[in-house]
């Protein structure tokens, strides 16, 4: 009877200390979740106010934010021609730009175009699509770059959304140096 | 009785031609007998607002602290004022039963038992503002110390409130463990004269087997002892730390280095007060007269004089250094008390705290019961203005006049503090009905010593 009684207190006293988190597909229980949920919208959050259920919601057509500068070539030939011919890299050669330049390079365009540029990337190399072209193959320049990060081109697609102005023009000029090393 | 010696100028504790059996059988009357209509009646009122006042309090809980009375400027009135107040009231009955032990006072017996109850029923009610004020009671427990998995995330010691936590709880416990181990003996006796199975029952568990050995005995002297001992430090702690809820900050009228032992004094002066209108209702109400006497009440009546002229003597230290202290913004709360906006608070504090406990030089009043229980009730209305003035005023005007405002209580504020008065007299009436309100054992200790048939028969030996 004692036994009982001892064994019991145990059971309990371990009890109290496992969760009631039975069920693992969901949320944990909360206790008295105060602040745990925003009152404002957060960024990504559905939002039952707009139609399409977003809180972030595109801005109006033609409107500039403070600090962007628009891209003025269109998404054609001849936005990519004239690109070709006359768009420049603001940014000044240096260490640090192409060592960011590497770095998004990495990040971006690796998994393709291969560490060296040379199209063998490890979707590539897995045969996953094929016809990802040589750097040294096309008469590439730095304006032509950033029109298709900007934009895509054929297989690729556009890359703006996870670039900033400033490091496309850095992995720009890093795409260029891997070209120069395969010109060689 | 030869071997006795007493001064003849001791007048008797115990009236009448009492002998060890008529004290158990008085003793154990209200608990064995039946609740009368008065009883019945005074519980009914007890529960009712007791009942409301938790009504009052789930009110405040659900909805907010804002259905109080309290501002931004105001942020402490009725809760604290309150709280201060219980806990005072509660400090009489471990005065009573642990500084007087100390110094041998023999008439502390008749009355320590239901100091004690009160002490402890006072402190319950105390115990309930520290929580209710809070504005997320449910995370109470985060004033207490515990390993948690905020990376052990713990409380700072450095705030009074949590010293509040400590003082409160242990003076709790402490005072409950003290009144049990008064009652073991008293229990016991309770059990014996049980004639009921389930009365047997109950008397038996919560006596925890007395026996009342010589060994027993000796070690119950001893314990009683140590935890007077350890009470007395206590009693005067606990109020020191509440006292610095106020005296460690910067509001000009709370930072000032007299509250710790001014506030002790008036919770003397307030729980005596309280012990002396409960006492003088129970005596008749319980037929106790022969054990509480006149001569207790009116040296329950010097205390309260005593006490009264310390507090009072605060009172004009306080006013005196906020002259003497040339800081204008001391000498503005000051005036402020005396002709501001709460003026009557003021007037009320002291015309009952410093004048009405005056009247006890007077030996025709402080021996009459009428009078007695009318100034104990004074002196507890006063000692509540006390606390409410202290907080109040001194935070409705300070440093900035652009944050000077007033103060005035909801319904939910009044509510609360009556439901803790009902809340104290449930209690209080279930004890008075069920406990042995008169520590039998320690009465029966001073029958042959201080009881009036024996008196008379060795003053009749001298003669």
């Amino acid at each position: 009877m004692k036994n009982i009684l001892k064994i019991s207190i145990a059971l309990a006293f371990l009890f109290t200390l496992s969760s009631c988190w039975l069920d693992k597909t969901k949320p944990n229980y909360q206790y008295m979740p105060d602040m745990y949920k925003p009152v404002g919208y957060e960024t990504y959050s559905v939002n039952p106010n707009f139609s399409d259920g977003r809180t972030s919601q595109q801005p109006v057509e033609g409107t500039i934010a403070r600090g962007k500068v628009p891209y003025d070539y269109a998404d054609t030939t001849e936005g990519y021609d004239s690109a070709l011919v006359n768009l420049k890299n603001p940014l000044e050669v240096n260490e640090e730009n192409l060592a960011n330049g590497k770095a998004m390079f990495t990040i971006y365009c690796i998994s393709c175009h291969g560490a060296a540029g040379v199209g063998d990337g490890e979707l590539v190399k897995r045969d996953k699509f094929l016809g990802v072209p040589n750097y040294k193959d096309r008469p590439i320049t730095e304006g032509s770059i950033y029109h298709v990060i900007m934009y895509g081109r054929n297989l690729m697609g556009s890359h703006a959304s996870q670039l900033t102005d400033k490091e496309r023009w850095q992995v720009v000029m890093y795409v260029q140096q891997l070209r120069n090393e395969l010109l060689k | 009785m030869s071997s006795h010696y007493e001064a003849p100028i001791r007048r008797p504790l115990i009236i009448g031609d009492k002998n060890y059996h008529d004290i158990s059988v008085d003793v154990a009357a209200p608990v064995e007998g039946k609740a009368n209509k008065l009883w019945w009646i005074a519980f009914s009122i007890a529960l009712t607002a007791f009942l409301w006042g938790i009504g009052c309090i789930v009110y405040t809980i659900g909805t907010g602290i804002g259905v109080w009375g309290l501002n931004k400027t105001v942020g402490w009135a009725w809760d604290i004022t309150n709280f201060v107040w219980w806990v005072g009231i509660g400090h009489a009955g471990t005065l009573i039963s642990a500084v007087l032990l100390l110094f041998r006072q023999k008439w502390r017996m008749g009355i320590n038992r239901s100091a004690e109850a009160m002490t402890i029923f006072s402190v319950i009610q105390a115990g309930l503002f520290p929580v209710i004020h809070m504005g997320r009671v449910w995370n109470a427990h985060f004033v207490l110390p515990l390993p948690n998995q905020f990376g052990t995330l713990w409380t700072n010691f450095n705030s009074p409130l949590l010293w509040d936590v400590f003082a409160i709880s242990t003076y709790l416990s402490v005072s409950l463990v003290f009144w049990w181990t008064g009652l073991l003996p008293d229990f016991a006796m309770l059990r014996d004269r049980a004639i009921r199975p389930f009365q047997k029952k109950i008397y038996g568990l919560l006596s925890f087997g007395w026996t009342g050995r010589a060994k027993d005995w000796q070690r119950f002297e001893e314990v009683s002892l140590v935890l007077a001992g350890l009470a007395t430090p206590l009693v005067l702690s606990v109020h020191t730390i509440v006292s610095f809820d106020f005296a460690t900050s910067v509001i000009p009228g709370w930072h000032t280095t007299i509250f710790p032992p001014y506030f002790v004094a008036g919770a003397v002066f307030s729980g005596f007060a309280m012990v002396n209108t409960l006492l003088i209702i129970m005596r008749k109400v319980s037929n106790l007269e022969a054990y509480i006497t006149k001569q207790h009440i009116e040296l329950m009546n010097i205390v309260i004089m005593i006490t009264g002229s310390i507090v009072g003597c605060a009172y004009i230290t306080e006013l005196f250094i906020a002259w003497y202290s040339g800081v204008e913004y001391e000498q503005y709360a000051f005036l402020n008390r005396a002709t501001g906006p709460y003026w009557w608070a003021y007037l009320f504090m002291m015309s009952c705290n410093v004048f009405s406990p005056q009247f006890m030089w007077f030996k025709r009043l402080r021996t009459s019961i009428t009078f007695s229980f009318i100034i104990s009730i004074v002196v507890n209305i006063g000692m509540w203005f006390e606390r409410f003035v202290i907080i109040v005023t001194s935070l409705h005007r300070d440093y900035l006049p652009s944050s000077w405002t007033m103060f005035s209580p909801t319904f939910v504020d009044i509510g609360i503090f009556i439901g803790t008065i009902g809340f104290f007299f449930v209690l209080f009436l279930l004890y008075a009905r069920t406990f042995p309100v008169i520590a039998q054992a320690e009465v029966k200790s001073i029958l042959k010593a201080s009881g009036e048939k024996y008196k008379k028969l060795r003053d009749g030996n001298h003669e």
